[in-house]
């Protein structure tokens, strides 16, 4: 007889929610007390380091050493490597390095702190400043450069947290984390099938547009439906690496199922400045990802092989 | 005497039988909200599109829910 339950914890972390869920039974409340105390440490350890919002994390003090090698943590080391290789897959629709562009759009502080001021312009912008980052764990910045992972480093943070609660807990039977709707799975639900997520509908409040069963892995939605800002909450965060600016094109939101939430949520920045077309190419290109691109208007895209709950039939063919 | 009693006996029958029609008559629970369902437009590998319906999914049962970051304090 089956008696695992999910047992759940929610916190607030790196600017938004944090979600730890682990399938366990009933005699297992200690085991399961540990698990989330090591993801929430975990999770405590990477907003230290990878925050841009806190003046001594390891990302800041980069930020401010932009141009010589400064030794980080190795928690920053690692989601810049992650960061550094989606922006190679993505030609560089992503890159870590838009900082100092969202800084001039008006995304200078955190987001409860903004307050709404025209952008500024950056004059000869640049984006794909070098990231070196050596062996030793020592990274450098092109000078003036300034790196934000506020996306990826929370799908990384996602990761490390269900990776804590296995160290903790090395049995157990599966585990969720999901971060600011970044969610990365492992194992098996209490009811044995896979994990059910939830995709959001941007168009209608409190509405799920469809519902993935992801086995493992991670998933990832990037969007421009929150987190605006500016006179009349006319901007938004994804800054187009090309331009500087907040991205022109691109859907309403994108969802992206991949092999783990940090890889999930920088293809679906990426995706999230690009139009239908490219899309398509890009996760044709890439067969390990799929995605559910929901545009402003008309009906939403699945690309590749989207892990949609099987209640679905096909009306028209084209 | 016995037709204050006939009156009485007529009333309350009366009440009985508006009573008994009421509640065959009660209006029925409003129905709940039904979800509309969603369309996409599936790309095949061969770059073909099919427009696909879903069934009104239920987040009822979900482990999570993915969406764009929210700020929660």
């Amino acid at each position: 007889m089956n008696t695992l339950r999910l047992e759940r914890l929610e916190f607030a972390a790196m600017g938004t929610s944090c979600v730890v869920a682990v399938s366990a039974g009933p005699r297992e409340q200690l085991r399961v007390q540990c698990a989330f105390e090591a993801a929430r440490a975990e999770v405590d350890a990477c907003e230290r380091v990878l925050s841009r919002f806190i003046p001594e994390s390891d990302l800041s003090r980069l930020n401010a050493a932009a141009g010589e090698w400064t030794q980080v943590d190795v928690r920053l080391v690692e989601t810049l490597r992650l960061a550094v290789a989606a922006r190679e897959a993505t030609h560089g629709r992503f890159d870590p390095s838009v900082l100092p562009a969202l800084v001039a759009a008006g995304y200078d502080r955190t987001f409860e702190q903004l307050v709404a001021r025209p952008p500024r312009t950056i004059a000869g912008w640049r984006g794909g400043a070098a990231i070196d980052i050596a062996e030793t764990g020592a990274v450098r910045l092109d000078r003036g450069a300034a790196v934000d992972l506020g996306g990826i480093g929370k799908g990384y943070a996602a990761q490390r947290a269900l990776d804590a609660m296995r160290t903790a807990w090395p049995t157990f039977p599966g585990a969720l984390v999901g971060l600011g709707g970044d969610v990365q799975v492992w194992g098996r639900p209490p009811d044995g099938g896979p994990w059910r997520i939830a995709v959001a509908d941007p168009r209608r409040a409190g509405a799920t547009l469809a519902v993935l069963r992801v086995r493992a892995g991670g998933v990832a939605t990037s969007g421009r439906d929150v987190r605006r800002f500016g006179p009349n909450r006319a901007l938004h965060h994804l800054i187009d690496p090309a331009t500087g600016e907040p991205a022109v094109r691109g859907p309403l939101t994108v969802t992206v199922v991949a092999a783990d939430a940090a890889r999930a949520e920088a293809h679906a920045t990426a995706l999230a400045m690009s139009s239908p077309e490219d899309a398509i190419v890009h996760v044709q290109a890439n067969p390990s990802l799929s995605a559910l691109y929901v545009p402003r208007d008309g009906e939403p895209l699945r690309l590749g092989e989207l892990p949609l709950e099987a209640s679905r039939r096909v009306v028209f063919a084209a | 005497m016995e037709r204050v009693w006939v009156v009485v006996l007529s009333v309350w029958a009366m009440l009985a039988i508006v009573a008994v029609l009421a509640w065959m008559h009660r209006p029925a629970p409003a129905a709940l909200p039904q979800a509309t369902p969603q369309t996409l437009v599936v790309t095949g590998p061969n770059g073909k599109r099919r427009l696909v319906v879903l069934q009104a999914p239920s987040a009822a049962t979900t482990h999570a829910t993915t969406m764009t970051s929210v700020v929660a304090g």
